[in-house]
């Protein structure tokens, strides 16, 4: 346990030396710190996953905290290996990404500074057991990521986006304050160890508690109505932090969930169909409204969306099977959640850096401006494919492992006993195939028309990869597991069983057969696939042996004009979806035409907003605001006022302690 | 008992003899002789023995979606259940693998489509991606509807358990036989959904996503085609026939319904005109109200009433 401890402080020393160093020693010098640190994480990390071992020790402080105690299971060991490969690799994708950056130098230090204390405070979350100083340590990671999104400060828009984010941040914290407020209330004491007295009986203070946990994790994770600050957060931080942030902290709610269900919380049908409903509404929200985004990070923002909605759901599976004491559903159920974590942390950080090397060669976010990268960025092209095919949960890929296991969970709660858990399965169900055929058409939509195609903007400068390689790298490391996963999962399912053991300690023989059966099944599914797929392409390239292949240009019916503006492009692609779900996907056109006899100049525009943030949160936050503003004389700017209330304070004081003698 | 691989393959070779018999179906209501019921062999070993021409706006992907499009149909027939009930492969919840391996198939041609950079491609990229989900919420329901039905999940385990069940209402197996008729019109792209005898822009969803293939993939594309309305005819033909297959009587009865099937396509074609496009996503749901019906049915008669 020392070296976790001393592994988390390497990671923010790191950050400490890179305000001390200068030029491109500062990336340097945080990427090995980083890189060392793991030899501390990760060893014991893994040791605790395959031995199932817990890993304690404790810290003292003085008597308001006491006695804080750390811990690593199982389930904080996967979190802790997310945290500490996820770091890592932003790290050395961030040296090839501030290669270029010319703006001023402490605006790369003070970066490389809060990456380090990031990375420090996310790897503290997961092994703390006491509440003030998880609370502490949770304030530090949004602090450092608030810091962090607003690298690029000098922009108006990036201040606005970063306060927006703070504020979500704190309302996280305040029903965190809250929650761990009661508990600690009932249970005199901040040790998580304590809290599972709360939660017996289905009292009514575990079930306030429990919705007062999932309302606080849920706003980190990105769960429905609270989702809001991930579309403008994620985009605006430069693309390394936002893989961190969308692959990694963001599961620190999940993981803040899960901590509490295995502190026997949220244990009851009425929150599993609770959390299912929100997973569902959640994963459906977040893929409507990618699908018509026109910038390709918020596609992938509000893509983190719709994946937590869908680990969610898995959640809620799981919930089901414990409440309904199936205890294959429950396996199923928690398995995927803890596997599609560990996906998307793989796939989303790969799409969120690739597109950052996308984003540093044409110097634009929109999609429509994009075309033909394939030709230009083969290799990003390549490895963007992967993680497109994978984050549709298409076989052979891991994404389909993941949800796989957690549509085998859905169906196998459906039964003739139970009517209504029989209806929630097939809801569950229709939801599930309706997020992943949106997610098929997100998808292509995005892969095809940023890299497929011919060009649908000239730019004058070459665009190459030449000066990317280093964040290839970073983006091809991701890209193994994304395969290894996909095809043979089975090395890995030892690895899952004991972290389901922390939620679910009653675990059966029975389920964890049924488990490795299913697993491995896909396993050879997947590679018969694989092997009739290669049939074919060789299939193919046998028969053209010895015919000619002719290259020209796409059929265009003898004439096209010559315009490759003629392409179909993203609105265009999206069009007929996004008139048939209008009322989710709200469109504001804006025609501008002059009125002639002979054909004019005219200007069109289109912008799809977010119909919840718009028509429901933002109404409520005018309210508030103009009920608030009735106050704001209290804060005058005037000296003499702030003079005059600390008099009226202190002869209140008096007078209440001369009442009280 | 023929080996059930050897009943594997003919599975594999029989589905482009039955595209023929539509064809000829089509052609004698339209009062024509019509083409030799193995013309699509004919056409198929055809393209297999041209060359081909490779836009050069084109990727790898383009190079690769006939391959998955084949290999999707030759892996979905691994998992249905032949004469003795068996399939070669299958596990619990192969229904979704199946699901996601056409899912792939679709993905693989609308990328393919987009790789072109030709708008028509594109209009039929959008189509078909918009169109899929419906399809594949209507299927996911069909699928939960059987797993109710029998209690089993995997693909092979249903069809037969299915059979085995006698109180199943004959209302609820003629909603599963037109649901899954509906879905052989979707997936093969036939009328009312698309029009498979044109490319122009009024109709086009698939045809005008091969408008660029030519020589062996645009082979694979219209065997793959033949394999996918196969697939959905002989889940029909499972569901329709209610005692087991393993005698040559069985057999033929079999073929028999997959045959009606492919008349009834061609019929289908004859009678009515393609749909026009926003009708198609109503058309489409068809599939998902049926099965959401034969759902309900099941649940109250399973259960001996409500609640």
């Amino acid at each position: 346990m020392e070296s976790v401890c001393s592994g988390i402080l390497i990671l923010f020393l790191s950050g400490c030396c890179a305000l001390f160093l200068s030029g491109r020693k500062k990336g340097i010098s945080l990427a090995i710190g980083f890189g060392l640190a793991q030899f501390f994480l990760l060893p014991q990390s893994f040791y605790v996953l395959l031995s199932g071992k817990v890993l304690e020790s404790s810290l003292q402080f003085s008597e308001p905290i006491g006695c804080v105690s750390l811990r690593l299971d199982a389930l904080s060991a996967l979190f802790l290996i997310i945290i500490a490969v996820g770091s890592l690799l932003t790290s050395v994708y961030s040296i090839g990404y501030l290669r270029n950056y010319k703006g001023s130098e402490n605006n790369i230090s003070t970066y490389y500074f809060f990456l380090g204390f990031l990375a420090a405070s996310m790897a503290s979350v997961v092994i703390v057991q006491n509440a003030v100083f998880f609370l502490f340590v949770w304030e530090l990671m949004s602090l450092s990521s608030f810091f962090l999104v607003s690298f690029d400060h000098q922009r108006d828009e990036t201040r606005k986006t970063a306060v927006y984010y703070l504020v979500a941040m704190q309302v996280s914290a305040a029903f965190l304050f809250l929650a761990f407020g009661l508990v600690s209330s009932i249970t005199n004491s901040f040790d998580f160890s304590s809290f599972g007295e709360v939660f017996q009986n289905n009292s009514s203070h575990g079930v306030i508690a429990g919705v007062l946990f999932f309302l606080g994790f849920g706003v980190k994770a990105g769960f429905f109505p609270m989702h809001t600050w991930l579309p403008r957060a994620h985009p605006t931080a430069p693309s390394g932090v936002s893989a961190l942030m969308s692959g990694v902290m963001i599961k620190t709610g999940i993981y803040g969930i899960l901590r509490v269900i295995s502190l026997g919380g949220m244990q009851s049908k009425v929150f599993a169909y609770g959390i299912i409903t929100i997973g569902l509404l959640t994963a459906l929200y977040g893929i409507a409204n990618a699908s018509v985004q026109k910038d390709f990070k918020r596609i992938l923002a509000f893509s983190s969306i719709e994946n937590i909605g869908i680990i969610g759901i898995a959640l809620g599976v799981g919930l089901l099977g414990l409440t309904y004491n199936n205890s294959i559903v429950t396996l199923l159920g928690f398995a995927g959640v803890l596997l599609h974590t560990f996906n998307h942390f793989t796939f989303k950080s790969l799409l969120f850096y690739s597109v950052g090397i996308v984003y540093q060669e044409t110097h634009t976010r929109n999609i429509e401006y994009c075309g033909g990268l394939v030709k230009q960025l083969p290799r990003t092209a390549i490895l963007s494919f992967l993680g497109f095919v994978a984050i549709s949960g298409m076989p052979p890929l891991s994404g389909f492992v993941g949800e796989f296991l957690i549509y085998l969970g859905i169906i196998k709660s459906i039964s003739i006993e139970n009517f209504a858990l029989s209806i929630t399965a097939v809801v569950a169900l229709i939801g599930m195939t309706l997020t992943g055929a949106i997610a098929l058409l997100t998808f292509t939509k995005t892969f095809g028309i940023v890299f497929l195609g011919s060009p649908r903007v000239q730019s004058e400068q070459r665009i190459s990869e030449e000066h990317h390689r280093l964040e290839l790298l970073v983006t091809l490391v991701l890209a193994v597991p994304i395969v290894v996963l996909g095809i043979v999962p089975f090395f890995f399912i030892p690895l899952l069983t004991q972290m389901i053991v922390i939620v679910h300690p009653a675990l059966d023989e029975v389920a964890l057969q049924y488990f490795n059966y299913s697993v491995k099944y896909i396993s050879i599914a997947a590679i018969i696939f694989m092997v009739i797929v290669l049939g074919a392409v060789l299939l193919r390239r046998v028969l053209l042996l010895k015919k000619s292949v002719r290259s020209f240009k796409t059929w265009d019916c003898g004439y096209q004009g010559g315009s490759s503006r003629l392409q179909y492009s993203g609105s265009s692609f999206i069009q007929l979806f996004q008139t048939l779900l209008s009322p989710v996907v709200p469109q504001k056109k804006i025609v501008v035409q002059e009125e002639s006899i002979f054909p004019s100049s005219m200007r069109f525009e289109s912008h799809t907003y977010d119909f919840f943030e718009r028509h429901l949160l933002q109404p409520i936050m005018q309210l508030i605001n103009t009920l608030l503003d009735k106050f704001s004389w209290i804060q005058s700017g005037k000296l003499q006022q702030y003079i005059l209330y600390g008099l009226l304070f202190l002869i209140s004081v008096l007078i209440w302690i001369w009442c009280s003698l | 008992m023929i080996p059930i691989l050897l009943q594997y393959l003919c599975a594999l070779i029989v589905p482009l003899f039955f595209l023929g018999l539509t064809n000829r179906v089509k052609a004698v209501w339209a009062g024509r002789k019509g083409a030799p019921l193995v013309q699509p062999y004919y056409d198929i070993f055809r393209l297999l023995r041209k060359g081909e021409v490779v836009s050069t706006h084109t990727s790898f992907i383009f190079q690769i979606a006939p391959a998955i499009s084949v290999a999707a149909g030759v892996t979905s027939f691994l998992f249905l259940p032949f004469a003795s009930g068996e399939s070669i492969f299958s596990f619990d919840g192969d229904i979704f693998f199946l699901l996601y391996v056409f899912g792939i198939a679709r993905f693989m041609l609308i990328l393919s489509a987009l790789d072109t950079g030709s708008s028509f491609e594109g209009m039929g990229a959008s189509r078909e991606a918009t169109f899929a989900l419906f399809v594949e919420v209507g299927f996911v329901l069909l699928m939960g509807t059987l797993v109710l039905a029998t209690g089993e999940y995997s693909l092979a385990r249903i069809l037969t358990a299915f059979r085995a069940h006698g109180e199943i209402t004959s209302i609820v197996r003629i909603l599963f036989v037109v649901a899954l008729f509906l879905m052989v019109l979707a997936e093969g792209s036939r009328v009312p959904v698309d029009d498979p005898n044109t490319h122009l822009e009024l109709t086009m969803i698939h045809e005008v996503m091969i408008l660029d293939n030519a020589g062996p993939g645009l082979a694979f594309y219209q065997y793959a085609i033949a394999l996918k309305m196969f697939f959905f005819a002989f889940l029909i033909a499972h569901l329709c026939i209610p005692f087991s297959l393993s005698s040559v009587v069985g057999i033929l009865l079999f073929v028999l319904v997959i045959g009606c099937v492919f008349v009834g396509v061609g019929i289908v074609e004859s009678v009515i005109a393609r749909a026009r496009l926003s009708h198609v996503p109503q058309f489409l749901f068809l599939i998902a109200a049926l099965s959401s019906i034969a759902f309900a049915l099941l649940a109250i008669s399973l259960r001996g009433g409500i609640l």
